[in-house]
């Protein structure tokens, strides 16, 4: 195995203003602002960690979180080897939101993709407001399912980074595992394949049918 | 891979530049401008209807004082429905670039791309677009090719030149026509300004004559429509937007009337939905609570409790009477060009531009900011009428607009679409939001502004069903040829290609849903990158594209953008008949 750069491709999921785009924005730019923009479709971007003597470059889509928007996430976590589902500690419909997302990607996602979950906010409740969802019932979701957790703050900083870290450190073993095994089946090579994009014609076909118009 | 063909006589675009120029340099003329516009709305405001017709004759006599000496530039600005902002000098291949090749070459390489877009364009074309092309420079100085002025201690141009991403050429002569003598820079820079006051008064004028007929109780729409495709000035925008998107009557004598029972069935439609009757959708409600801090954070009015407070009444009152859809993001942004706009009608003169940064209760009563609210909501109502299907289950207008795009692309600019197949860059992936947002997101709020006043130019149907349902405006229909069925009309595809729109009947025709417009408009504003996206990998285009260099864009960037925009529909229309 050389020291090349292995690409993840990583998808954001979860409920609309649980801070999904600023968990990735403190990742990237190790900044934060108070009042985002709501994404709207999804916002993409990238960021190189070194871990030892390889280097990953996390490709990010940061999804929409609104409802309306989720017939868009199929294509951006199809071939997602990585999945943050990111709720708001202080927000308990937005675990619950979280619950169907990772068993959505359980059902529809790559076999191999990795999960973490993340409640985010969790400055807020360090700022005397009351937390709404228990650390231990998230932590046995994640047990329960295979995830990896944690609890961050996008705001402060805190744990953001080691959620990348902690995927980053599973995933090259799998996918090293995979490259041996079972090499070019493609949605979880080590590289980010052609076909690995985004695939359209999923949620496309959809529309397609239902605006009636073949051409 | 990845070079492209050359032409080697591409002409530098002369005008865009010298458009550019001309409305960032900080002057005398652009002062006194100012004031006038200033002084003009601010009679209007407070001697109220009565008064107008002095304002029309103050806002006259610096036109016609002015006329003389510059009558034939002010003229192309009202023709042509923004094809005389088109400096379409890439089909005038032999004109101008001959003098200095050399220091154009930097300009070429941004010009060859269009170029390319227009070699199938036949000698027809090129001799209408002429016409309307008639060069100012030339004719303010006897024919002699000009070098756009230098524009001392212009910021704007000053970013303008640095960000070649932008679309723009930079300005290499400018040292050259420094040394070439000052003074007839500044003389040059003086008389465009008076030809752009002496446009700007007629353009007032104009506005005014047709607001205000002196011998009919109707307006006419078909010739304010094609007035406002070119810009509407501050003073009348909220009027004309009210007009252009339906909810205003063209007859005068209704106009106050349906106004205030509109304003009242707005108001009888909040105390409704928030009274104890009625049960509170928590969902759509929590969902726009969360958003609206979100809305333009970066602009201090949507930070105000007062204006949070109206939004958050204007969205969630829509999203109730809208089950179908019901709240979407992206909604909260289209809201607020309206908002922003019907705002300005209460603020003084000098301050309209500064809407984005005063509270309003500063400047108008909580019960006049009900009106703005009411007016905006109704606006955004007519304005989402038009594309309901980008907000219904799944998105269908949205996915198909995309569609359309990606196909356009494929024909203007087949190069740009086989590299985004070759690099896997799906048109969703950014022209998502570009859609979802009437690319709102894209430029800043005041650029957005413009646009939309050739959207709603453009596209929008003054006799739409429910206006006509209101049957207080039934008779707006008579003006067009919409008459009777409407949206039938609108389907038609019009076989007419007259660019010059000087008849009304033919700008009927010519009115396209927002939905197809909006399209060739991101196509006109995806090619405009092409040269830059063309080497671009698959990271760094979506990168780019989510944030495209637009901070420095001016109005006339935009009037180009829009005017491109009309070209490609106008060739494509046949192409693009299937899209209806």
């Amino acid at each position: 195995m050389n020291t090349s750069v292995t690409s993840i491709k990583l998808v954001l999921l979860g409920e609309a203003a649980v801070g999904k785009s600023s968990i990735v924005l403190r990742f990237v730019s190790n900044d934060f602002a108070e009042n985002k923009e709501p994404t709207i479709g999804a916002a993409f971007l990238t960021q190189r960690v070194n871990m030892g003597d390889h280097t990953i470059k996390f490709e990010i889509w940061d999804t929409a979180g609104q409802e309306r928007f989720a017939s868009l996430a199929p294509m951006y976590y199809r071939n997602a080897q990585a999945a943050l589902v990111v709720y708001d500690v202080t927000k308990p419909q937005s675990f619950i939101k979280a619950r169907h997302w990772v068993k959505e990607l359980h059902e529809q996602a790559s076999r191999d993709i990795v999960i973490a979950l993340v409640g985010n906010k969790l400055d807020i409740i360090e700022n005397g407001a009351e937390r709404k969802v228990a650390r231990e019932e998230a932590e046995s979701l994640a047990q329960q399912e295979g995830l990896l957790f944690f609890e961050t703050s996008a705001k402060t900083g805190s744990n953001v980074n080691d959620v990348f870290l902690g995927i980053g450190q599973k995933i090259p073993l799998k996918t090293a595992q995979n490259q041996a095994q079972d090499g070019g089946r493609g949605s979880s090579g080590l590289r980010i394949n052609d076909d690995s994009r985004v695939d359209l014609r999923a949620s496309n076909g959809q529309a397609t049918s239902a605006s009636g118009c073949n051409c | 891979m990845g070079v492209r063909p050359t032409t080697t006589n591409a002409s530098p675009t002369q005008r865009e530049m010298y458009q550019k120029s001309n409305t960032s340099s900080p002057s005398l003329v652009g002062s006194l401008m100012k004031t006038l516009k200033s002084s003009n709305s601010t009679r209007r405001q407070s001697a109220g209807e009565n008064a107008e017709g002095s304002t029309y004759e103050a806002s006259q006599r610096p036109h016609r004082f002015l006329a003389r000496s510059s009558s034939q530039n002010s003229l192309p600005l009202h023709h042509g429905r923004g094809v005389s902002h088109i400096h379409m000098s890439p089909l005038r291949k032999s004109s101008s670039g001959n003098s200095n090749t050399q220091k154009d070459r930097q300009q070429h390489s941004h010009s060859q791309k269009r170029d390319k877009y227009f070699t199938d364009l036949d000698e027809d074309w090129s001799a209408v677009i002429d016409d309307y092309n008639t060069p100012i420079p030339m004719t303010a100085n006897g024919g002699i090719e000009l070098k756009p002025p230098v524009s001392v201690g212009s910021k704007k141009e000053h970013v303008d030149s640095r960000s070649p991403s932008a679309g723009y050429p930079s300005l290499p002569q400018l040292n050259k026509t420094q040394s070439s003598g000052l003074k007839s820079q500044y003389e040059q820079e003086n008389e465009r300004e008076l030809q752009e006051l002496n446009s700007l008064m007629h353009r007032v004028a104009k506005f005014d004559e047709i607001l205000h007929p002196s011998n009919a109780t109707r307006i006419n729409l078909s010739e304010l429509r094609r007035l406002s495709w070119n810009g509407i000035p501050m003073i009348h925008r909220p009027r004309v937007w009210r007009l252009l998107i339906g909810y205003a009557p063209a007859n005068i004598k209704r106009q106050n009337t349906l106004l205030q029972r509109k304003r009242q069935e707005y108001r009888d439609g909040v105390e409704l939905v928030f009274s104890k009757e009625h049960t509170r959708d928590i969902p759509t409600w929590h969902q726009i609570e969360i958003d609206i801090p979100r809305t333009n954070p970066l602009i201090p009015l949507y930070q105000f409790p007062l204006v949070q407070q109206s939004m958050q009444r204007i969205l969630y009152l829509w999203a109730i009477r809208h089950p179908a859809s019901g709240y979407v993001q992206g909604i909260n942004d289209l809201v607020t060009p309206f908002f922003q706009t019907f705002l300005t009608e209460y603020l003084q003169a000098g301050q309209k531009d500064d809407v984005g940064n005063i509270s309003p209760d500063t400047y108008l009563t909580y019960e006049q900011l009900v009106e703005v609210e009411a007016d905006s909501f109704w606006c955004l109502t007519k304005l989402l009428e038009q594309i309901t299907d980008n907000y219904i289950h799944g998105q269908p207008g949205i996915l198909k607009q995309v569609k359309n795009l990606g196909q356009l692309v494929k024909r203007i600019d087949s190069d740009l679409h086989e590299h985004f197949v070759h690099e896997n860059v799906e048109f969703i992936q950014f022209a998502f939001r570009w859609m979802n947002c009437l690319l709102m997101r894209e430029f800043s709020m005041s650029m957005v502004i413009r646009m939309w006043d050739t959207y709603l130019s453009e596209t929008s149907l003054e006799s739409t069903s429910s206006a006509a349902a209101e049957g207080s405006s039934m008779t707006v229909a008579s003006d067009t040829s919409l008459q009777s069925s409407p949206v039938g009309a609108f389907r038609e595809v019009s076989s007419s290609t007259n660019l010059q729109g000087k008849h009304s009947a033919v700008l009927t025709s010519h009115q396209t849903s927002l939905s197809e417009f909006h399209v060739f408009v991101c196509a006109a504003f995806l090619v405009k990158f092409s040269d830059q996206l063309i080497n671009m990998d698959f990271q760094e285009t979506i990168t780019f594209l989510q944030n495209p260099p637009t901070k420095s864009w001016s109005e006339s960037d935009i009037e180009l953008l829009l005017s491109e925009a009309y070209i490609w529909q106008s060739l494509y229309k046949d192409a693009t008949s299937h899209w209806r």
